[in-house]
């Protein structure tokens, strides 16, 4: 299956339930395994949160844009927001140490990084960030195991 | 996100029922957690049986849970994690921190062998 599916909504928390939702027909349809679904979905999640609550500031009146583009050997997630963006070069070299528990917070990016193949930022000035994932599909007998 | 709490043989199980991502969320778990301590409950068992989803904000609030629990002498395991909430765990390498149940009793008795 091949295909863009696009979702906008407001920044606000609940419409992570609308995320989850369409990201699960999304990937039901590329016929990925069980494991690789659910990569793909909670990282989305993360990026989806990031953009809500770092990008748009939980301010209800910007939105987070999502394009699920699916391609016969790949999914591409792009999430989208109307922030000023951040130095991710600086903190994609310093991400926390996930096991640390002094931190209760800091694991989105790591999670997204290590669920997904590529996890690449794009800033557009005065347009916002774009967060992009990528995974490769593998087909459903052939799921792999998780990375290392 | 709905909190219930239930005994069971003097172990203490939270019920969560919802999703688990922040927000309000933390400030009910955390007042439930500072409860719980309060009346000398110090032995817990989070019931994940009924959370839909959760998120890297979700697994804080957990995080915080077990280190409030910890400091006071007690402990926070886990109940009925789905997959998806084993893949943040795995992928964190939380596996390593967080004791998993897939069974009520076993999770309970955890504890005696303590």
């Amino acid at each position: 299956m091949s295909g863009t599916v696009v979702i906008e909504f407001p920044s606000d928390y609940k419409f992570l339930n609308i995320v989850d939702l369409v990201c699960g027909e999304v990937v039901q349809n590329l016929c990925v395994g069980h494991q690789a679904a659910n990569e793909i979905a909670i990282s989305v999640i993360e990026a989806c949160t990031n953009a809500i609550e770092h990008g748009n500031r939980e301010c209800p009146d910007e939105n987070v844009r999502i394009v699920f583009s699916c391609k016969s050997d790949r999914i591409c997630v792009e999430v989208g927001d109307c922030g000023k963006g951040f130095d991710y070069e600086c903190y994609l070299r310093n991400i926390p140490e996930p096991t640390d528990i002094n931190h209760i917070r800091g694991r989105g990016i790591y999670i997204m990084k290590n669920m997904m193949d590529t996890l690449d930022f794009e800033m557009v000035p005065g347009k916002g960030m774009k967060v992009k994932l990528e995974k490769l599909l593998k087909h459903k007998e052939n799921d792999g195991g998780r990375k290392d | 996100m709905r909190i219930d709490s239930r005994e069971k043989n003097g172990i203490i199980i939270l019920d969560l029922q919802g999703k688990l991502m922040g927000g309000p969320d933390a400030e009910s778990f955390k007042s439930a957690i500072y409860k719980l301590i309060e009346n000398g409950h110090k032995k817990i068992v989070v019931n994940l049986h009924s959370i839909d989803w959760i998120n890297s904000t979700g697994m804080g609030i957990l995080i915080s849970g077990y280190t409030t629990m910890r400091r006071n002498g007690g402990d926070l395991r886990l109940l009925h994690v789905s997959d998806k909430i084993r893949s943040i765990l795995y992928v964190t390498k939380l596996n390593t921190i967080f004791k998993c149940f897939d069974n009520e009793d076993d999770a309970v008795a955890s504890y005696e062998n303590d």
